[in-house]
């Protein structure tokens, strides 16, 4: 059986501030659920309130339902992984991973069994007789993530799991806890605070700012449907241009100093006359020539913008524009796969892009 | 008061323990040093400022005073002069045979002055072995009188060489944390040898030195022992060591520790406020990276000659001690004619020689323990727990560091006089006492050490699976500060085994002698007296060898860190 843990309006206060900030989150049993921010944003305090660490000041968390805000971290039942591995080092590997059960008061046997099975999950079974400081980071981390699963939690907690590694090996471990996920069903509650992370791996993703809940929601939502500039910016990166919203009809029109812009979507509630950002991704932006362009805002699906490029650069397999609009904001354009390059550096050219590319969001100041 | 309470982690026993701790700070560290104060500035009839007029009007005090300040700051001189070149050699440059060098400088610690004073007053006696060295070699005709004229130099030069490895443990720490990569920007911007170490090495070092050269000075200013052995009686160690006895009917004794806690604070926060500056953190980020370099063969030569050089001369006085210890005979010739062993097997046959070992050895172990527990607790709550007035306890465990053995020994006489803990009745109680307020910022900073460098995540990881936190803390933290604690406890216990000042002022009766008033008071008889004294130095100074060795290979490069302000 999967356990759900529940957020109910928690506020933890930690010196003189509201790290976690009347949180409400529902975390459904299996699921691997991420919890996403920058540094500061209270996504980890919120996983050590339900590891028990902390106490919530106000509100109350629950495992299926039954309230923990009381209940000791240690009678929680959750196998935490912890950012830098916390492995002890005066144990080897095997009795850092049979540590929890020994606790449990398990039986020798079942001892055994569970904590080679364990290993074999990670990988890591030729290891057991190792010290901590005989390991890689790697494999240290793999043994943390043994050591948590091996007490069979209800709730596995990752922080930053994948944080002290480098860039190759993280991407290898993220397929490899996917796996691990899959295989052992258990509810998984996961913080990071790399969006690509989140993405690739999440069932379902928190964003967080300043202590709150800014949107829930998966990957794909959250990443085609943002509902703030924060969470726009945060994943996968935005364009903002800002604007005043004109009209609402079947498309919304927004005045900006750049042009008219054309959006299918927009959060709801928006008032005509509002200050707005107009969201559009680096990779929706398409490079034309100027004299293509008609310099008349289009009446089909296409917005069109003149802009002249600053900078290139050059990634492998694409390349980066840095582009100044006619009121000199700056905006970027991504470009795949280009046999050749599309333009050159102080080139005057048309940006087009689909109005179901755009997304009309309110106003919002920027920054952590 | 719930938001008030929120911020600390205080619960009934976390509670309990802080206001045990309080109340032992207040009454064997506060309540002793107001009782001073008060003795000084009040009499029956009132404030009175007369005794401290006194103390600083009398041309014979502040003759007193003066020397006393001399006698710290030339100490700090001396001990700076050494142990400059040998951080330099050792911390700059790698040679072969350094680890040796570097334990090598450590030795002349092992030795309390006042014992190394006997050998050094057998040598440089008007006929010891230096004139009838000199006289048989024809270098002079007639016996310098070395230690004639108040025997200020003698003092100097024999704290100087005790002293001079605190001294270099500290510049070695300073100058191995300046991160080279600001010396190698002062360079690529052009600053020679000398420019560099005027602009940035010497200013980024500061603080790391003025942290030791505190301890010295007031180490120093306030030592007892070598004075005493020298007959210089000018300084105030003695005068207060003399006033003890009669300081029912003579209140200058309060006046002059007054002055002695009075010039102590202004040193101390002179070091700390004026000279030592701002503690620079170190802003470099990533790997510091040696600034060790290969030694060239003269280099090396160098590093050898100056250490070996410098060993040699803080040896003398201890090899006196060790040949006063054997000697048979020993009149009007350079060295002893017939050797023995028999003050040795006196040692443990003497009576108040063994009686005085088996004292040290149980005032030590217990004063250890009590430094162990309250060092181990204190430490915890300062480096896990948030509880009220977390700074003022850090202070006061710190506080013995600055606060002379001489006044705390003192206090405890005045104070505790006529109550069940009155030192002229049973000394035990306030010499384990006062042994332990001594050492406990040993033992703090060896236990701190060991809770820092533990990750509290390891703690939590075992209470995440399933440990108690009490199971936690026994099971995973203390295994892994357990080098530390030990390391702490022997330095503490060998240091409380040599304790000088307060077991002088003390220990009132021979019954409850320790070792270090025993050699005091074996110096004055006539006969084997001072034979029987170095052997007993010497065993003291094996002791305190073993145990420093122990704790070096514990510590290894940070063992610096204990002997700072």
């Amino acid at each position: 059986m999967t356990v759900s843990v529940k957020f109910e309006s928690v506020t933890k206060i930690l010196g003189q501030s509201k790290a976690v900030d009347n949180l409400t989150l529902n975390i459904g049993g299996g699921e691997l659920f991420f919890l996403l921010g920058p540094s500061g944003c209270g996504k980890t305090t919120a996983l050590r309130l339900v590891a028990g660490f902390y106490s919530p000041d106000e509100g109350r968390i629950l495992f299926n339902d039954k309230d923990q805000s009381r209940v000791a971290p240690h009678k929680r039942n959750t196998g935490m992984v912890f950012q830098n591995y916390a492995l002890w080092p005066h144990m080897n590997v095997w009795d850092n991973v049979a540590y929890g059960l020994k606790m449990r008061r398990v039986s020798e046997g079942e001892k055994k069994k569970r904590v080679r099975h364990a290993l074999e999950i990670v990988h890591m079974q030729a290891y057991a007789e190792r010290m901590p400081n005989q390991l890689s980071g790697g494999q240290q981390q793999r043994i943390a993530l043994a050591r948590a699963l091996v007490i069979e939690p209800d709730v596995v907690l990752l922080d930053e799991p994948l944080s002290n590694l480098d860039a190759k090996l993280r991407i290898e471990m993220r397929t490899q806890i996917k796996d691990i996920h899959r295989k052992i069903g258990r509810t998984m509650i996961y913080v990071t605070h790399d969006q690509a992370e989140a993405l690739s791996m999440a069932d379902r993703i928190a964003v967080m700012r300043r202590g709150r809940l800014v949107q829930a929601g998966t990957p794909h939502e959250l990443y085609t449907r943002p509902e703030s500039a924060f969470v726009a910016e945060f994943i996968g990166g935005t364009n903002l241009i800002r604007g005043t919203l004109e009209e609402i009809g079947e498309l919304l029109t927004v005045r900006t100093e750049a042009g008219l812009v054309y959006a299918k979507n927009g959060v709801k509630g928006i008032a005509r006359g509002a200050s707005v950002f107009c969201s559009v991704r680096p990779e929706s932006l398409r490079l034309t020539s100027a004299a293509k362009s008609s310099g008349q805002p289009p009446s089909g699906a296409n917005n069109e913008l003149l802009a002249e490029v600053q900078s290139i650069m050059y990634l492998g397999d694409n390349e980066q524009y840095s582009l100044r609009l006619a009121d000199n904001a700056m905006v970027r354009a991504v470009e795949y796969n280009q046999p050749s390059r599309k333009a050159q550096v102080g080139e005057r050219l048309t940006l087009q892009f689909d109005t179901h590319a755009v997304v009309v969001l309110p106003e919002e100041e920027l920054g952590d | 008061m719930t938001n008030w309470l929120r911020r600390y982690d205080l619960n009934a026993a976390n509670a309990a323990v802080l206001l045990f701790l309080w109340l032992f700070f207040i009454v064997f560290m506060l309540y002793p040093l107001a009782y001073v104060f008060s003795n000084a500035f009040f009499t029956d009839s009132g404030f009175t400022l007369v005794f401290m007029k006194l103390m600083f009007s009398s041309p014979n005090n502040t003759i007193i005073l003066a020397n006393s300040v001399n006698l710290g700051l030339a100490v700090t001189l001396l001990t700076t002069v050494l142990s400059l070149p040998l951080a330099f050699l050792l911390v700059r440059y790698n040679f072969r045979g350094k680890g040796l060098l570097n334990g090598l400088i450590l030795i002349p610690m092992v030795l309390p002055p006042f014992v190394g004073a006997i050998g050094m007053r057998q040598l440089l006696a008007r006929f010891g072995s230096v004139n009838l060295l000199l006289l048989e070699m024809g270098v002079i005709s007639q016996p310098i009188d070395w230690l004639g004229g108040g025997s200020f130099w003698g003092v100097v030069i024999l704290e100087a060489l005790h002293l001079y490895p605190i001294m270099y443990l500290n510049l070695a720490a300073a100058l191995a944390n300046v991160d080279p990569s600001l010396e190698e920007a002062a360079k690529n911007m052009g600053a020679n040898s000398f420019r560099l170490f005027s602009t940035v090495t010497f200013p980024l070092m500061l603080p790391g030195y003025f942290a030791g050269a505190i301890i010295v000075f007031i180490w120093a200013f306030t030592d007892l022992g070598t004075p005493l052995v020298f007959e210089y009686r000018e300084v105030i160690a003695v005068q207060i060591f003399n006033m003890v006895t009669d300081l029912h009917q003579n209140p200058m004794g309060y006046a002059f520790v007054v002055a002695v806690i009075a010039l102590t604070l202004f040193f101390f926060y002179l070091s700390k406020r004026i000279l030592g500056g701002g503690r620079y953190e170190m802003l470099g980020r990533g790997h510091v990276s040696s600034a060790a370099r290969p030694a060239s063969p003269t280099m090396t030569v160098i590093a050898y000659a100056v250490v070996l050089g410098i060993s040699a001369l803080a040896l003398i006085p201890h090899l006196g001690v060790l040949l006063t210890s054997v000697t048979q005979r020993w009149f009007l010739t350079v060295l002893p004619t017939d050797y023995t062993f028999q003050f040795y097997k006196d040692v443990f046959s003497h009576d108040l020689a063994l009686l005085s070992i088996k004292n040290s050895l149980l005032l030590s172990s217990l004063s250890t323990i009590i430094d162990v527990v309250l060092g181990v607790t204190i430490a915890y709550l300062l480096a896990r727990k948030r509880v009220p007035g977390r700074s003022v306890l850090d202070a006061l465990a710190m506080l013995p560091l600055a606060l002379p053995g001489l006044v705390l020994a003192f206090g405890y006489v005045a104070a505790f006089s006529a109550t069940p803990l009155d030192a002229r009745i049973n000394p035990v109680p306030l010499l384990v006492i006062a042994y332990a307020v001594r050492r406990l910022p040993y033992m703090v900073r060896a236990a701190y050490a060991g809770f820092q460098q533990t990750s509290v995540a390891l703690e939590e990881a075992a209470i995440n699976l399933g440990a108690t936190p009490m199971k936690a803390l026994f099971q995973i933290t203390m295994p892994l500060v357990f080098a530390n604690l030990i390391a702490g406890a022997v330095l503490a216990f060998s240091f409380a085994m040599l304790e000088v000042s307060d077991s002088l002022i003390l220990a009132s009766k021979e019954s409850y002698y320790p070792i270090t008033k025993a050699i005091y008071a074996l110096l004055g008889r006539i006969a084997d007296g001072p034979y029987i004294a170095s052997a007993m130095g010497m065993l003291g100074l094996l002791l305190l060898a073993a145990s420093l060795f122990i704790a070096g290979r514990f510590f290894g490069r940070r063992m610096g860190e204990l002997f700072r302000a």
